[in-house]
Formats: structure tokens, sequence, C-alpha cells
């Protein structure tokens, strides 16, 4: 049979369409906690249905969120915003992101691009006529992005910087003296930050996750976005939001009413309820991601395999090239042949044809079953290459 | 020290007149406010009881991203049932909310096309969608006359210009004002004739007294015709954000992967609530559309005694009165909200919600 190939997100959606066709499936691809919602935050929901159901939004979304996340940005990464000029609410961290790429693109402007990356980025930035300047990184040292490297890759087109930290799909952490560089860079050439913190509370062992806005002289020339889908188990609510100064945020609002017009309230109070109630059910949450990320790196480790450290956020991105094949072959070749789904690297860069990736967001027992399966997988392939 | 790239980038945003177009609150901010472009409505428990059930049962996570698979399908029936639309769930996407569905329709199927033909007279959401990026709008001249309606010879000459894609409310989102279904069959005939494709706002369809005539009856093969709208109007769902784009399948792949990328999906509660309001709506939508049409036609009478000049329209949602800023603003002063029709291309007019509060801004007047 000759399926045409595909590839970035087309080639997941065709390897997703495939997983839903297995009963007995496990997914390690999608982002998605297996956790629900916290049931506090549903409760609130709930409320808001009855109480707040007609409730008028701005398109910047309701004050008692944005100062919700005022504070929240303040005690997290330690960011100063003024919650009545300088928030705004989106529809998910997608939505924020999408915003983001456009305040600060317009068409043959270029972003700098650490890779692998989120691969939205670059959906968005074609949307917006941008141009990506990749600079790329490497399991070997971790996926860390050189400043250096940012640095060569600046021409006097280059209008933007992302940084995604701790990234997908590469779970690299900025260290905190790579991040102050970034941003002097940034500060001398003269270039927009736009900072992707959605995994901030994700960073494991001694890594730590520096927020640039909260570097001086970062606030001012960086937009950050957020969302409340990873931590608190919240993807199908659709809330995010993104922080920034007052003159660019005033220009992300107008985009956000002519792209949407608005958050839904009953999100929007749910997402109240999540930043102010209790966080024990996000601690829990962020505890057993730890678990399972040493789970499968223990996996990997037995199966021989070589990845960059996961120093944050909810994926590892382990190398396959030494399978001798392309790893979208490689997905597919699991999820058909042992129902475990893992996201091709090809996904995310044509650079990246070595790597899966895969995520640590399903119930333990389930995880080692699909590591196990990944194992018989791979002895396959080894064992045919033979 | 001031960034140079930024005084750039803002300052492109500041010349963007589309992208500045202020839009119009979703619903109301308080009784006297005869603004928004949605209705505050109650909202049936039933409704509270199925969005609380589905997340309580776990329904927290991405779903579809064109929608869930029952409310696609839903829509399509609603459609195909309420203004004879060939529509299947394949042909469906669930919107964040009627502004998503412009932005999505205008982009993405405006990707296939040199340029967009717009009424002069439109809802100023038409604008700002375009300010994000630009599709090339052309403007069609609006016919006072007609509830500033696109009249057909506009739309024909559009077409002979060269203009292969349109951008057309039936109802006026300012007047109410709907062809009639000879001039939808006469639109239906020009964009058949010049291969050409129509986005169709009828997201006031549902609040026409009388027979609607939607171009989506008359594209039987489902090929030229994305019709948008919000999801079950008139159910207390305005503040949830859900509408939909129901359009031919080729151009939906686009719309698809484009709102992957700006939102992954439309939030599972006001998905859920949209599919039980489906459930309701028959006899909901009967009961609202019998209330507001007593109170219009009372409103009607009294702005005919008062010497006010009114605005042609069907639709029980709303009253536009001809009216200088003058008068305009001393409505403003008198604290009533209403929407300019500066906002969509008639600084004249005015729109007014039609709701309890509405005779009170029109004894204003008088
Ligand atoms: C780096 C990054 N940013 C943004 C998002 C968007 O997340 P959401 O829209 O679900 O909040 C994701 C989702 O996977 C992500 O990985």
């Amino acid at each position: 049979m000759s399926k045409k190939k595909k590839t970035g997100t087309s080639l997941l959606y065709q390897l997703i369409g495939e997983a839903r066709g297995y009963d007995d499936v496990i997914i390690m691809g999608r982002g998605d906690p297996d956790f629900d919602t916290p049931p506090h935050i549903v409760a609130a929901a709930k409320e808001a249905m009855i109480h707040h159901h007609n409730d008028y939004t701005p398109p910047q979304g309701l004050l008692p969120l944005r100062q919700a996340i005022a504070e929240r940005v303040k005690r997290v990464n330690n960011i100063d915003v003024d919650p009545d000029t300088e928030v705004v609410v989106t529809n998910g961290g997608q939505e924020a992101l999408f915003l983001m790429v456009l305040a600060v693109t317009s068409p043959d402007d270029e972003m700098i691009v650490p890779e692998p990356n989120y691969n939205t980025y670059a959906d968005s930035l074609a949307f917006a006529g941008g141009v990506k300047i990749e600079v790329q990184t490497y399991a070997e040292t971790d996926f860390r992005a050189d400043p250096q490297d940012v640095r060569a890759a600046i021409t006097d087109k280059t209008r933007s910087l992302l940084l995604v930290s701790p990234n997908n799909p590469a779970a690299s952490v900025i260290a905190p003296a790579d991040m102050r560089e970034m941003l002097d860079i940034a500060i001398e050439q003269d270039l927009m930050i736009l900072a992707d913190d959605i995994y901030d509370l994700f960073v494991y062992d001694d890594f730590q996750h520096v927020s640039p806005a909260s570097l001086p002289g970062g606030k001012e020339r960086t937009l950050t976005l957020n969302a409340l889908s990873k931590a608190y188990s919240m993807t199908g609510w659709r809330l995010g939001w993104i922080v920034g100064p007052a003159d660019l945020m005033a220009r992300v609002t107008e985009l956000k009413a002519a792209v949407s017009g608005g958050a839904s309230v009953i999100s929007q109070h749910a997402g109240i309820a999540a930043l102010t109630g209790p966080q024990d059910a996000v601690d829990m949450m962020a505890e057993a991601y730890r678990r399972r990320r040493r789970m499968v790196l223990d996996a990997l480790d037995e199966m021989g395999m070589q990845y960059g450290m996961p120093q944050g956020g909810q994926f590892v991105f382990a190398d396959i090239g030494f399978t001798g094949l392309d790893s979208a072959e490689v997905a597919q070749r699991m999820l058909t042949e042992q129902h475990v789904l893992a996201y091709p690297g090809s996904a995310f860069s044509k650079d990246r044809k070595d790597y899966l990736r895969m995520t640590f967001l399903q119930p333990e027992d389930q995880l080692l079953e699909g590591l196990e399966r990944m194992k018989v997988a791979m002895d396959n392939i080894m064992a045919e290459k033979k | 020290m001031a960034s140079h790239t930024k005084s750039v980038i803002l300052a492109q945003h500041r010349a963007n007149d589309d992208l500045n177009t202020p839009l119009l609150p979703q619903v109301a901010r308080a009784d006297s406010d005869l603004e928004a472009d949605g209705m505050r409505a109650p909202l049936d428990e039933r409704i509270i009881a199925a969005a609380s059930a589905a997340l309580e049962d776990g329904q927290t996570h991405y779903v579809d991203v064109p929608g869930i698979g029952p409310l696609r399908d839903a829509v399509a029936e609603y459609l195909n049932g309420a203004v004879g639309a060939h529509y299947r769930a394949g042909n469906v996407v669930i919107t964040a909310g009627l502004q998503e569905a412009r932005f999505l329709s205008i982009q993405m199927i405006g990707e296939q096309y040199d340029s967009i033909a717009l009424p002069a007279v439109v809802h100023p959401g038409v604008r700002k969608a375009l300010g994000v990026r630009s599709r090339n709008p052309k403007t069609m001249p609006a016919d006072p006359a007609q509830g500033y309606l696109a009249p057909l010879d506009a739309i024909a000459q559009a077409a002979a210009d060269g203009c292969r894609l349109f951008y057309l409310e039936s109802p006026s989102r300012l007047s109410g004002a709907a062809y009639a279904a000879d001039e939808v069959a006469a639109i239906s005939q020009i964009v058949a004739d010049k291969d050409a494709a129509v986005i169709w706002d009828q997201g006031l369809a549902p609040w026409v007294e009388g027979a609607y005539a939607s171009l989506a009856a008359l594209d039987s093969d489902c090929a030229r015709t994305a019709a948008i709208g919000e999801a079950y109007s008139g159910m207390g769902l305005a503040s949830w954000f859900v509408g939909y784009i129901a359009a031919p399948e080729a151009w939906v792949p686009a719309m698809q992967s484009q709102k992957q990328i700006m939102a992954i999906c439309t939030s599972t509660a006001s998905q859920y609530a949209a599919l039980e309001a489906d459930q309701l709506y028959t006899e909901a939508r009967a009961r609202q559309l019998s209330r507001l049409g007593g109170l219009r036609a009372d409103l009607l009478s009294a702005a005919g005694q008062a010497g006010l000049s009114v605005v042609g329209g069907e639709t029980v949602n709303v009253i536009a009165l001809r009216l200088s800023e003058d008068n305009a603003n001393k409505l403003r002063r008198a604290g009533i909200d209403f929407a300019a029709g500066r906002l969509f291309g008639a600084p004249d007019v005015i729109r007014l919600n039609v709701n309890r509060s509405t005779a009170a801004a029109l004894s204003a007047l008088s």
C-alpha cells in the first residue's frame, strides 16, 4: 500500500487517527495530561454557569482573572504587570502563541527560533509572512541553545527571538546565565523576545527556570505566554494568557479581539478558581511527572538509547538514529505493531528524523506497558536490521 | 534605552485602521446597554446539567480540532432543518464564537482568492479580521433603502470586475434586513455563473419573523457557500463563545489546520452546552421569537408616533434608526448605550437591541 508521505502536523494527525482505531493503544504522543481537571475547578465552573453565564467579558478577559494572572506571574516568574493594561486572556496557550507572533511580525521579518521547537511557532510565523531563522541545538549538549549561535544568526531583518523554556519537544531549560546573555543580545541588537513559559512549573533536578521579563531590561521588550492547560490539567478549557509591556499589550488586545473576540466566561471563572484556589493538586501532578520521567529515563537507559536530559517539561526527546530508520517509520511501526504512539521528530523539524518525542502524561502502569512495547518494537526493528 | 524595533512595530499597528476598528460587546454590560451583538438570555438548567456532567465525566481534555462529533452533527442537522442547507458533520467547524468564525473563514477561504468583496456597511468584526492580514477587500455600495444590504447590481458589478469571493450578511448585522428569496436566488446565479464563492453570515437568521432565505439552501452540492453564525443564539450562551462555519468539504482542511494553529480546539464546556441547547432550541427559540416580536411591534409603533425614522429590517432582536450624530450623542449622554452605525460604515444610523429597556431609549429620543 503506498501512503502519501506526510510531514509536520498532518503526519501527527495521520498517526493520531490510526491510534484511535486500537482499543488497547497507549498514547505517549500528545501533550495532554492524563489527570482530569481538579474537582474544585470544575465546581467553580458550575457555579459560574449558574451565576455568571450572561456576563460581559472584554476581549482582554475579566479583570479578576487578570488580577489572578498578575499575582501568579509575580509569584512564580517574578514579572511585574498591571492587570489593567498588561494582561490579555487567550483561548489557551495556543492562541497566546499565535497572537504573540502576530504582534511582533510583519511580512519578511525574521524570528530566531532554537530548534527543535514546538511546530506551531513555524505555522504561526508562516501565517504572518515572517521568516524562521533556525538555531540548532543538539542532544549531546542537552539541547542547549547557545547564545553565541543566536548572536551569529541575527541579520538586519531580525525582529524577534523565541525562547521556549522548558522546551517542547527538547525538554531543555535555559540556564539563568544563558537567559541573561540572551536578553543582553536582544537589548544590544534591539530584538523583541517571545517567551513561552507554559512548562515553567515542571523543572527537574537542580535546573532553574527564569523568565526573561523578570530580568532588568527584559519586560519592556518581552511578551510572555502561559496557560492553565498543562499545570492544572485544563487542556480542554482553552485558557491561557500573555503578559507584557502596556504599549505592546494594547496591540495584543486588538489582535485578540480580531481573532476571536474574547474567551468563554465559564473557562475564565474556572481559571480564577485554579489560580486562586488550593494548589495541592498541581503539586501532586508535578510530583507524579517527576516520578514518571525517572521511569522513562530508566527504560531508555535499559534500551541503550541516547537522549538529551529532560531538564523540564513533559517530554523526552530520544535519539533513535541507531535503527537506521526515519523516525516517521519507527513511530509508524511502533503504532501498527505494538499499538504505542510516540511522535516522530520529523514532525517537529526536518532535521530531526532521528528522534522520537515521548510524553510521560499517562498513568504509571500504562507508561510501563508502553515502554515495554516500545522495547519490543525496537528489538524487532534491530533484529530485522541484522 | 527606547527600542527602535518596538517603535516600528507600534507605528505599524497604529497605522492599521482596520485592526483598530472597535468591536461591540458580546452581551449587554447592564440593563440599559442596548449595544451588544448577542442577547442576554436565561440559561436552561438542563444546559447547566449537561455541561457540568461532561466536565465531571472528565471532558476536560483536548478534543477534535473542528469540534466534538455530536455537535458537528447537530449543527449540520440544525442548519439543514432551519434554513434548508445541505450540510453533513464533515462540513462543520465549531469555532470559539462568531468572531473566530469570521476570522477563519475570511482568512482561510480568502487565501484561495485574489480579493474579497464586502458591503460598505458590514459588522466591524469583518474589517477587524481583515486588519490582521489583508485579503484585498473591495467595497460594494450598500443601499440605505434596503437596510444597508449590498444591492444585487453591486454584487453583479463586483463579480464583473473580477471579484470571486463575497462576504455577505443576511440579515444585516446593523439593520436586521435580509435578502428576499428571489434576491438570494439571483445572488446564487451570479455566484454560479462566475464560479465564485460566498461567506454568508446568517447568524441573525433565527430572529427573522417570517420566511428566511439562506444562500446555503440553494447550494445543493455544497460547493460555494460557507455559512457562519453563532451557535444556538438566544440560549444564554453568548458569553460562552460558540460559533460555527459550515462550508464545502474542500475548504474545511485549511480552516481546520488554521484552527489547530490558533486555538487547538473549542472549550469543551461550551461545546457540551451547545449540544444540549440543540435539543431545546426549537421550542426556546420560538418562545423568544414571539416575545421579542411583540416587544418590537410595540417599539415600532412608539417610534412611528415619535416621528423617528426606522431602518427597515426583518429581525426581532434589533431596531435600527436613522439619527444624526448630535442626537445619538444626546442619547449616549442620557446613559443609553447603542451600537453606533459609524462602526459598521453608516454614520447616521444607530442600532438598539430589543428588550425591556428599549422603550426607555425611544422615549428619551422623542
Ligand atoms: C510550548 C508550547 N506552547 C504552547 C502550547 C499550547 O498549549 P495550550 O493551547 O493547550 O494551552 C503547547 C502545547 O502543547 C506547547 O507545547
